[in-house]
Order: structure tokens, then sequence, then C-alpha cells
């Protein structure tokens, strides 16, 4: 199985928080899917050396700033050349500003599954804060769109943790959210980016770093309030109502091969990563087939410990029989004790072979990682 | 050489052997470049700055670390032919041993002082020893055509230093060339030709040797009485060793082999010798067949004044580490090293220096010449303790010093320092000394713009930041020097460090009394900066003995994990563990807490006020 992401890098504006690459050039949408479609058929006669493709993902960017009847030539193009379908998931991302009835019955009739919707809170100061084109009103009307369209699933993404964010602020957003019963939630602590608006504000001294004890207290309220309501945490970052887990995102966390395309994308074929330069212009200029980096070869132990990052992200955590096949990987004895720590203070259950963190344990993924490599 | 004077006493009348005095940056060896280059001593093509300093460092840094000698031949105005032996010395406190050694092969120096700068504490201290040895002092302004000279001003200086005539004093541009013509001149007129003789028992005073891997020690030598020839047994009197002078010769900028060296003259010995240990800086090379009744004076033990931990990172590189020292040791006699075990940082090497330079040099050495990755543990001074059974012992490491109720008393090295500063900063000069628990001695007015300050101070109060404070508190224009002097008796106590109750060997220190509680103050809060958020809450304590003197914690880390990971972030999220592995190798491991290594060092990053 493989995935397919496609990067759609336009944006109405820039939130002050995004790193992912993007544009406010909106002239260059059109050019922009000739060069997309260009480059499916490029990298489908060049072939992708993973499995059939199963899942598709429009990412970005904002992929709901494609001009209509986009989505549906790029999937056609995707099944044409590519993998002829069915998917098990179809993925877009689109703001709350562009969901309209007629775009949502254009990508159901298109063939996309899921919508991922990026409101990040109905607080209207906070919004002001992360620079989003919507208001609190246009997040909750698109939710409800959607679920008026027919898409059995979606998510919301909610971003907390940010500076100046209070607890009260928090509770509110969980509770507006949770009253329109989403399937899916992505909740995310706010990350400083160096290269961002916000970034730029944090190192300029301008704005003070989002504070740890705060994110790390709202991180553990979302994950109890979400739990409480359904929604089960499988990731780190996300929750879902059983049987609307993400199936593209799970991709990346177990390290299954996924075809990036579109500039500022990322590929990997399960032994090889590499990603199209963030340059919209030299992808247009090389009509989308000129701007991949040359593949990084990973070794064994590199694979191994990427492995583990992404796999202690998730509630299914790794297994030692999986590393051991894969990559030929086991554990030291000062991984062990360091596994066995984490055990004691109730942050991990192990049971020989598996190795999962428990919801007290997820805080501190990386660190564990770090501990054991 | 002999062929161009037949007649020997005549040929020891045509030697010239002279050093250059001269403070840091004054342009000592830009000077001794231009010599060089008007003596044909070397060509155009082989000069590249500064060739007499050889080692990178040394050219980095623009201190002569080690001294050396060169011979030139100069031909006079009257068309005389002379031999000048220019013997370099090394240019900072650390090495006033060596300084010494090199002077005593000498009959003359060229006393050069920067016409914009003016004298400085360390050039009084080695003229002052120059002109106790009975060498001739050619006073030279440098730098005269730089826009600041104040030429006038400086030769007054001169002038009530050594009770010269103005028309004594000569002016060069060491890097224009200007006036280096009179000057060699006037080496040859006012420099005396050395004394000996040839016929007696052979001394020879080495003032240097180095190690070259592929001959041993090469050993640098002035001949004062006797004849020192090719194939000869001799003996190193102070150290007691037999060799054979297998090969002897001048030293050009290469060296250049030659069949005797008779009094008077400079040169090298090269006799498969294997360690520079059996060839110290000071001691009198003789001829076992007609050995020389008395040594040469003035030899004494180079004994290190400070000491630190050397630990490699990878504790597996321990060998390699022992080896790297070893070798350094071969070219470097005063670096005194032995094992060493620390509960925080493993196997290492207590290692001692002549001082902070000395040790700075050793550890910037190991680095590059090496690529040894290296800890090294805070440096402190030796103390000499005397225990209540009366006995005496020496204590370089802090985790040596016995338990309170052993202790009689604990004397600390005390050095005489001389500060020369310009007059209005004789305040903050005093200050810092008083804070430093200095005892003024004497102050003396250069001329009427500068002072020359004498204060005895402990050395462990010099040897961190004592020269980086004195020169921020007047602007860069106080200038230091400093001698050992003895030991006293002063009011030490172990100061300990404790992470979450268990004691970190590698952070001990000994420090005085009264200003254990400050110390102890600021090393938690320092150490508080350097160690990172653990899984757990770090408590770090300060403690004399078994009291408390301070407290400070490093909350528990609650979050660590990227929020978001998609396709993008994984290899930059790699990127950043495999950033974050090498740092955990780089750390060490006390109890559960781990400790960066900048941690052990963190007392050199304090502000000691």
């Amino acid at each position: 199985m493989a995935g397919l992401y496609l990067h759609i890098p336009f944006c109405r504006q820039a939130c002050s928080y995004c790193d992912f690459y993007f544009t406010t050039r909106q002239d260059l949408r059109e050019p922009f899917v000739d060069a997309l479609l260009n480059e499916i058929g490029y990298r489908a006669e060049t072939g992708f050396p993973g499995a059939a493709l199963r899942t598709v993902y429009f990412g970005g960017g904002t992929p709901s700033r494609l001009p209509a009847g986009s989505v549906g030539r790029l999937l056609d193009a995707v099944r044409e050349l590519m993998a002829p379908g069915p998917f098990e998931e179809v993925t877009l991302e689109a703001n709350p500003d562009d969901i309209t009835p007629a775009a949502l019955s254009e990508w159901k009739a298109a063939g996309v599954t899921r919508l991922s919707l990026g409101v990040q809170s109905f607080d209207a100061e906070l919004l002001g804060f992360m620079h989003r084109a919507h208001d609190a009103r246009q997040a909750v009307e698109a939710i409800t769109r959607v679920k008026e369209a027919g898409f059995a699933s979606y998510t919301v993404d909610l971003i907390y943790g940010n500076p100046g964010q209070t607890d009260a602020v928090l509770e509110r957003d969980l509770e507006t959210l949770l009253a329109l019963e989403p399937p899916h939630v992505s909740a995310y602590a706010l990350t400083v980016e160096p290269r961002t608006r916000l970034g730029r504000a944090v190192e300029a001294g301008r704005l003070k770093a989002p504070d740890d004890t705060v994110a790390a207290r709202h991180m553990e309220r979302a994950a109890t309030v979400l739990a409480g309501a359904g929604l089960a945490r499988y990731e780190v970052s996300n929750f879902a109502r059983p049987g609307h887990e993400a199936l593209h995102n799970a991709r990346y966390w177990k390290h299954v091969p996924y075809l990036g395309l579109g500039p500022g994308a990322h590929s990997f074929d399960g032994r090889r990563r590499w990603e199209n330069a963030r340059d919209l212009h030299a992808y247009l200029a090389s009509a989308g087939v000129g701007i991949a980096s040359v593949p990084e070869h990973l070794s064994d132990s590199q694979l191994a410990e990427e492995r583990l990052l992404m796999g202690f992200r998730t509630r299914e955590g790794i297994t030692r029989t999986e590393l051991a096949d894969r990559y030929g990987y086991r554990f030291s004895p000062s991984a062990q004790a360091a596994l066995d720590r984490f055990r004691t203070e109730g942050w991990l259950e192990d049971d020989g072979d598996r190795i999962r963190l428990l919801p007290a344990g997820f805080a501190l993924a990386d660190a564990l990682v770090l501990r054991l490599v | 050489m002999a062929g161009l004077f037949p007649d020997h006493s005549n040929f020891m009348k045509r030697i010239r052997n002279f050093c250059i005095i001269a403070h840091i940056d004054h342009g000592k060896s830009t000077l001794a470049d231009r010599l060089l280059e008007r003596t044909g001593a070397i060509t155009e093509r082989e000069m590249q700055d500064q060739v007499l300093d050889d080692m990178d460092l040394e050219r980095e840094r623009g201190i002569t670390i080690k001294s050396h000698a060169v011979k030139m031949d100069y031909v006079t105005r009257a068309g005389e032919k002379y031999v000048f032996n220019l013997i370099d010395t090394p240019g900072h406190v650390d090495f006033a041993y060596e300084v010494s050694r090199a002077l005593k092969a000498c009959e003359g120096a060229i006393l050069v002082v920067d016409a914009s700068q003016g004298v400085e504490a360390q050039t009084i201290s080695n003229l002052y020893q120059a002109i106790e040895q009975g060498l001739e002092i050619i006073p030279v302004l440098n730098k005269i055509d730089l826009p600041g000279a104040e030429p006038e001003a400086v030769a007054q200086q001169i002038i009530d230093l050594i009770g010269c005539k103005r028309e004594d004093i000569l002016a060069v541009s060491g890097k224009t060339g200007l006036g280096v013509d009179d000057l060699l001149e006037e080496v040859v007129k006012r420099v005396p030709p050395p004394g000996g003789d040839d016929d007696a028992p052979l001394q020879a005073l080495i003032f240097d040797s180095v190690f070259n891997s592929y001959r041993g020690s090469v050993v640098y030598v002035r001949i004062d009485n006797g004849t020192l020839r090719r194939g000869e047994k001799i003996r190193f009197m102070n150290a007691g060793r037999e060799y054979v002078a297998d090969e002897i010769g001048y030293l050009r900028l290469k060296n250049e082999p030659c069949d005797k060296l008779t009094a008077g003259e400079v040169g090298y010995i090269i006799g498969s010798v294997k360690t520079l240990q059996d060839t110290k800086v000071g001691d009198t090379v003789t001829s076992v067949a007609r050995p020389a009744a008395h040594v040469i004076p003035g030899y004494k033990e180079v004994k290190p004044m400070v000491f630190s931990g050397i630990f490699p990172t990878n504790s597996e590189e321990f060998e390699s580490l022992r080896a790297a020292l070893e070798k350094l040791q071969l070219n470097d006699a005063s670096l005194q090293f032995s094992p060493e075990t620390s509960v925080a940082l493993g196997f290492g090497f207590r290692a001692g220096f002549l001082g902070m330079l000395h040790m700075e040099i050793i550890q910037e050495r190991l680095d590059r010449e090496f690529n040894m990755d290296i800890i090294t543990t805070v440096p402190n001074v030796g103390y000499q303790v005397k225990l209540t059974d009366g006995s005496m012992i020496e204590v370089d490491n802090p985790s040596e010093l016995p338990n309170p109720g052993k202790i009689d008393t604990i004397y600390e090295p005390y050095i005489k320092a001389q500060i020369i500063t310009p007059a209005e900063y004789i305040g903050a000069v005093m200050t810092l000394c008083q804070e430093r628990r200095g005892q003024f001695k004497n102050t003396s007015y250069l001329d009427t713009k500068r002072v020359d300050i004498t204060y005895e101070l402990p050395l462990a109060e010099v040897v961190f930041d004592f020269y980086d404070k004195l020169k921020s508190n007047t602007r860069g224009y106080a200038s230091l020097d400093y001698e050992f002097i003895g030991n006293r008796p002063g009011e030490m106590v172990k100061l300990d460090i404790l992470l979450n109750g268990d004691p970190v060997d590698a952070l001990s220190t000994i420090v005085h009394r009264d200003k254990a509680y400050d110390w102890g103050r600021k090393l938690c809060s320092k150490l508080k900066e350097l160690i990172p958020r653990q899984m757990f809450e770090v408590v770090i304590q300060a403690a004399i003995g078994a009291k408390i003197i301070s407290r400070d914690s490093v909350r528990a880390l609650r979050k660590d994990v990227l929020a978001k990971c998609y396709g993008g972030d994984i290899s930059r999220k790699r990127k950043l563990l495999e950033k974050q592995k090498e740092g955990k190798k780089r750390m060490k491991q006390v109890g559960a807490v781990e400790i960066p290594q900048e941690a052990f060092l963190a007392v050199l990053s304090m502000d000691q006020g």
C-alpha cells in the first residue's frame, strides 16, 4: 500500500505560525494545475517504486483554493495514469471561508471522501492572532455544511498553547467543537517555526514563546475532554471515533511509502527520501518535473530510529518483532533501562514485544526516543 | 666556519648572542623577521611572516610559546664578518623559567618597546631579569611609523627604567624595516662577545629542547666552556643521563650539522634521547671523558602551578588520550599528568600546567593535533596541607582534600603581581586586587601618567579571570606580570556540588571560606542554566561538608513531543534526533542526572565579581 500527497501551495493570506510552503499569488493557480498534471504523468511513467496507491491527500497551502474543476481533473489523471482506484481515502484540506455548497458537491463528485477543516479556534482574538482568513461563525457554518453535504468523514484542526491563551478559551473551543460532533479532531500545540511571522516575532523578543507548562496542561486537558466525547487518541495530536482514523496520515507513522507531488512535497519509497524544492516558479518553469532533490538513502539504523520516532506517536506503538524483521534493530541494555523507567512511571506499556505509550506518556514521546537511540 | 676565522680567539670576538625582550604585540616577531632577512638567513621566497613562531597556535595567538634560536651571518658596514645567534624567548608569564634560561644563553638583549603603547609589566620583569644576569641592553622604539606613536614620552620611560641616554635609544619599524640596519651595527658595537675557554671541560647550557619523532630530542645549547665534538659521549649533569652526541650543528632555519661547537657558540645536539624528560631546560651538558667540576647555576625543576582533570568525552578513548598526552609531553617537558578516576567523568588524567595559557594551549593541541574530544574540569592551584598528625601532603585535586577533621593548616600558593596601569585606573586596579584577597605592597610612578603597582595575591584568585577583569577595568591599558613567591596559610574549604543528593566529584572546588557562600550560590544558578530539563526535577545543592549552603533546581520536563509529524517533518525530525544523539554522547551521567560537559567548566564562565 502507498499514499499520494499533492501539495497545493496557494493561500488567501499568510497564517502567522505556518511554515508549509505557500504563496498568495492566486494568478498562478491555473498554470500550477497544468504543471501538477504533468508531474503526475511523469511520475507515472518513471514509476514510483512503492505498492499501488490507495490513498490521496490534497494538502497545502490551501487545496480549497484550487480553481473549480481542478480536483476532479487531478484525481482523474491519477486514476488514469497511476492507480485505477477505488481509493480507500481521498482527503482534501479546506479552509472554512472556502466551504460553499457548490464546492462541496464538486469535491464529492470528484471522489473526495474526507475533508480536513483548518478551523484552529472559534475565539475571535485567537483567530486574529493566528491571522486566519475566517471568523468563528464561518467555522461553525462550514462544519455544518460539510455534514449536510454528506461527508461521512471529516476532521477539524485545533491549535492550543498559544501565547496568552487561557484555559477558559481552550475549554470554550473544545465545547463549541464537540457540540458539532465531529468524527475526527487534530489538536496541535502551537509550534514556533523560525521562518514564520510568529518565529520572527519571538526571536525579536516582540512576543513571548508559548509556555511549555501551559502547552503541557492544554494538551492533557484537550486529550481528556476529547476522549470523554468518544474521540480516542490514536496519535499524539489525532483523535477519532472508531473507524474514522486517518488512513493517509497513518502511512507516515507506519513507515509506509508515499509519493509527494507539487513544490515542497516530500516522498519516501521505503528506503529513500526526497523532496521537491519549495519554489513555485522553478516548478512551473520545469513543468513540475525538475525540482526533485537527490534522494537520500537511509540506513537500517536510520530507518529504525524513524520508525521509533513515528511509532511511539501512535496508539499501536511499535513491536520488537517489526523492528527486528524490517531493520534488524534491537534495543540496547541502556534503551531497555529507559523503557523500564518509563514503564515504572506509568508512561508506557510493554508486553515484551509491543511497546506503546500510555496517555500520560504521549507528551514525552520524543524524550523517550532520545533515550532509546 | 673555522676557515673564516683561523685564529680562534678572534672567532669568539666575532660572536654575538642576544635575544629580544618585548611585550606581546610590541612587534618582537616582526622585528626578528627583518633581522633574518637583512642578514640573508632567509630569502624572500622563504619568508613567511614571523618565521620563528612555527607552531600554528603561536602564529594565531601572536605569541611565542616555545623559544627558538637561529644563527645569522652578518657583515658590518666596515666589511667585517660576524656570527649572530638570535635566541627567541617565550612571551608569557607561564614560561618565566624558560625565559630566564634563554637570557642566560645571551650577552645582550634588544629591548623592544612599542612607541605607542609604552613600557608594560611583562617588559619590565623580563628586562630586570636580563639586567640581573648582566646582559647589555639595547633599547629600541618600535612601530615609530604608527600614527599614535609617542616616541619622546616612551623614550623617557625607557630612560627612567634603565638609566640610559636618549641617544642610546634606537628607533625602528619592524614593519617597514626602517632603522634595522643601524640596529644590526649596534648589536656588534654594544653586545659583548662571549667569554669562556675552549680548552676547559665542556659546560653547555640547555636553553630549550624540541622533540622530533624521527630523531628524538633535539637539544638547543649554548657552550659556556670547552668544545663539544661530534660522536662524543656526553652527560646531562642534573638529569644524570649519558648519551652519544650523534649529530651536532648550528641552528639555521634548518639544522646545519658540523663537527664541533666551541665556547660561545650556540647549536643543537641530537643523541637518540627518547624523551624530553631527560633534556630539561637549564641542565648542563658535559663530556663524559672529561667532565666539568660543577653545573651551570640556576637549574630548577619546573613545577606545575595549575591543575585540571582531562577526560575523554567518549570513555573508550582513554588510551588514545594517554597516547596523545604522552606525545605532547615529548615536546613539552613541563606538562605533567597522572591517571585520575571520577565518578562523573570516568577514567581520565589529572594534568599539571605552568599556568592558564599553558593549559589552554595543551587543550587546543589535544583538539587540533590529536582530534581528541575532551572534557576538562575546573582548574585549581596546588595546595600544601599540614595534617593534624604533623605530616605534610600536596593536594592538586579537590577530591583528594582530606576531611576537615584531619587538616591542621592549608597553605596556598601566593604570587607577587606587578601591574602597570595608567594613573587614572589605580583605584580600579586596587579594588580588584582587594576583592581577590590581595595584599598591597607598593606603587611607583613610571612617569606622570603610568603607575607600577605591586600586590601579593593568592594564585588561585589570579588564575581564572583576573587578567580579563584587569583588562576590562582599565579599558585594556593595564598589563600584568607575576612570579611565585611561596605558600601561605589560607582559610580554604572544599565546596561540593550535589545533584539530587549525589556529589559530583568533578565539580568540587577548593575556595576561601569567605567566598564559599557567594561562590556556591553562583555556581548553583549557573548549573541551573546549563543542565537541561530531565524526566524528573533536578535539585542542585552546594555544600561544605554536610552543610548545604545553597540550593536551586531544574524543573522536570513536562512535554517533549513534536506537535505535528507528517511527510516533510520526518527527515527534519530525524536530523534533529541525530543532532540530539550527538549532544547526548557528550552528556555525562551522575546518578540518574545527565550533565552536559559545559557544566564542568561552569565556574569559568561565572562572574566572580
